[in-house]
């Protein structure tokens, strides 16, 4: 069972303030597998595409005179809106990687082969680190397809891809 | 996620150099200009055949396969693709049909020129929606996706004009509006198709595929922002500038000017864009398409050399079809020729060997390609597009259609590569089909 954050929006619409940053700092605290509850005078449409971004689905529900009742959990499935950091919602359960690999200095799509070479020798459950000098697009079909999950994103120098697998059963 | 294959992305390249081949044999046929009038119905034939059949086609399919790389997320739909391709062949199948009409090689059943214009504007109207709903959908936009998003409405723009044109030429009414619009303003929706549609696309596109398979790192956004801005400013001077000087009855020379500069501008920027990505690349040993890239960026520039002298010395009039010409075969088609020796491989190799990857020995993408053999097409192609160029300007037909015979047999040698690689012939034979994995199809991707 989801928990949830409420966050009320409705005394800072009311008040002329703007609920948007509040809704992300909120977000930014959760631990995970949290979920946020947010109560509104509108129906936040344009939220439910960003929250999906951020790896969310939604319920919403009708409260009367126009206000509305959304509750938004983490999926398992995230649909990245710009970068596609993951098909995982969060890697702090993971195990520590078995297998780490450097690829930077390989021409693409070398550091693709390689890495799902690696994969194949782990058995399931167990995870792979690997650095990479692009985000390697066509890699994350072939996870997908083969049942494992994934965590990617730049690291702060901008320049190195961080990407962590967790196999899966398949 | 954006690196899903799609599926008709081969469809549409074969389709695309089905077309190329068809309007090169007319070529050297004799058919259209130069022997006809650069305007002549059967000349429109040709031209439509080219930047519609082929660049527009090969655009398209490129599009749907690496629009959504640019903005890491799946395409809006990909359904809407199969009727996209089927409403935009049938629609340049009945326009030309129209042209041939309009020319008296047909009954005159005009209302085929409407009718074909219809299909091909809801056509591309099925293509602009899939992926300006998938850049909508990814805001904000990096900065290639922001040229694909331009070239978007430069389509949608020349769309219009050739929708009325048809119309213009179905029921000719002098003096109405749009009859003063099919007499002036056939500059606008070339301008808009060539530069804005084809050209600033492949702009957009070009900044990733070179860094990608350069391994150079990105160019700084804002001088791709720069090269942005300047492009818009040319289709808005042309499309928007044009419209209104069309509206209110002045020449179109103003509109035209402002373009041309803005549109040297962002070719200048762009130039020193390019320039860097080949300076930081990290693979010193260039391949093959990206080798013959810089032909067709010396073609454009050519191009943009030879317009400014024609320009200068009153002479464009005269010389227009050559100018259009190079930029077609030269910048465009090599450009998209050369492109595609990199692409369809690639996604041969992804679609055949990625189900089977660490788990049986691989062959690389290099394998699937003989680059040795490949050269040489290229070399005529280019070297022959640019004699023709030539043998036009000095008012050369025969000597043309010679020189478009030899690009005929460069396409063909393309063609016979692009086909090898789909059909995995230049794999050796232990890693060809190892355990698991599937032979692909020659026209339709597994995905």
């Amino acid at each position: 069972m989801t928990e949830f954050i409420d966050v009320d929006v409705r005394p800072i619409l009311r008040a002329g303030g703007e609920p948007f940053s509040i809704i992300m700092a909120t977000l930014q605290r959760l631990a995970p597998g949290q979920g946020l509850r947010l109560y509104a005078p509108f129906k936040p449409v344009p939220l439910f595409d960003v929250m999906a971004g951020k790896g969310f689905g939604h319920e919403e529900t009708e409260l009367g005179g126009g206000e509305w009742e959304v509750r938004f959990s983490p999926v398992g499935q995230a649909v990245p809106a710009n970068e596609p950091p993951a098909n995982a919602a969060s890697a702090d359960d993971w195990p520590a990687a078995t297998v780490q690999l450097d690829v930077r200095e390989l021409d693409p799509p070398e550091p693709m082969v390689r890495i799902l070479a690696a994969i194949e020798q782990l058995v399931p459950g167990q995870t792979l680190s690997a650095r990479l000098g692009r985000e390697p697009v066509f890699l994350f079909r072939e996870l997908t397809k083969r049942g494992h999950q994934w965590r990617g994103g730049f690291a702060a120098d901008g320049s190195t891809y961080e990407l962590t697998i967790r196999t899966g059963a398949s | 996620m954006g690196g899903n294959l799609c599926k008709w992305t081969i469809s549409y390249f074969a389709a695309a150099l089905a077309w190329l081949i068809a309007a090169e044999v007319l070529m050297v046929a004799g058919f259209g200009f130069p022997s006809a009038d650069i305007a002549a119905p059967d000349t429109l034939v040709l031209v439509h055949m080219i930047c519609l059949g082929w660049l527009s086609m090969a655009m398209c399919g490129a599009l749907f396969q690496f629009v959504p790389v640019l903005v890491s997320r799946p395409l809006h739909a990909e359904g809407w693709i199969l009727p996209a391709f089927v409403l935009l062949s049938a629609g340049l199948i009945a326009l030309l049909a129209g042209f041939l009409a309009l020319g008296g090689r047909m009954p005159p059943w005009l209302w085929l020129l409407p009718f074909g214009a219809t299909l091909l504007i809801a056509g591309f109207a099925l293509v602009a929606a899939n992926l300006g709903l998938t850049l909508w959908q990814s805001r904000p936009l990096p900065a290639s996706a922001r040229f694909v998003a331009l070239g978007l409405l430069a389509v949608c723009a020349t769309m219009a004009f050739g929708g009325i044109f048809a119309l213009a030429l179905f029921e000719p009414a002098p003096g109405s509006l749009v009859s003063s619009v099919l007499a002036s303003a056939v500059p606008i929706h070339a301008i808009a198709g060539l530069a804005g549609w084809l050209t600033v696309t492949a702009i957009g596109v070009s900044y990733r595929l070179l860094s990608m398979f350069m391994l150079a790192p990105d160019v700084d956004a804002g001088k791709s922002r720069l090269v942005w801005l300047f492009s818009a400013f040319m289709l808005g001077a042309a499309v928007i500038g044009g419209a209104v000087a069309v509206l209110v009855g002045q020449g179109l020379d103003l509109a035209l000017m402002l373009s041309a500069a803005c549109g040297l501008a962002t070719l200048a920027c762009y130039a020193r864009d390019v320039a860097e990505l080949y300076r930081k690349r990290k693979r010193r040993k260039l391949e093959l398409n990206t080798r013959m890239v810089v032909w067709s960026f010396a073609s454009l520039g050519a191009a943009v050399a030879l317009g400014a002298v024609l320009a200068i010395t009153g002479s464009l009039a005269a010389h227009v079809g050559a100018l259009v010409f190079l930029i077609v075969f030269g910048w465009l088609s090599g450009l998209i020729l050369a492109n595609l020796y990199k692409i369809v491989p690639f996604l041969t190799w992804l679609e055949t060997y990625g189900p089977v990857m660490g788990k049986a020995p691989t062959p690389r993408v290099h394998d699937l390609v003989a680059e040795r053999r490949a050269t040489k097409w290229f070399v005529m192609f280019f070297a022959a597009s640019w004699a023709a160029t030539a043998l036009l300007m000095l008012g050369q037909p025969l000597g043309f259609r010679i020189a478009i015979a030899v690009i005929v047999v460069a396409t063909f040698g393309i063609l016979q590569e692009l086909i090898r690689a789909r059909r995995l012939t230049d794999v050796a034979a232990p890693l060809r089909l190892p355990a698991g994995a599937l032979a692909p199809r020659l026209l339709i991707t597994r995905t």
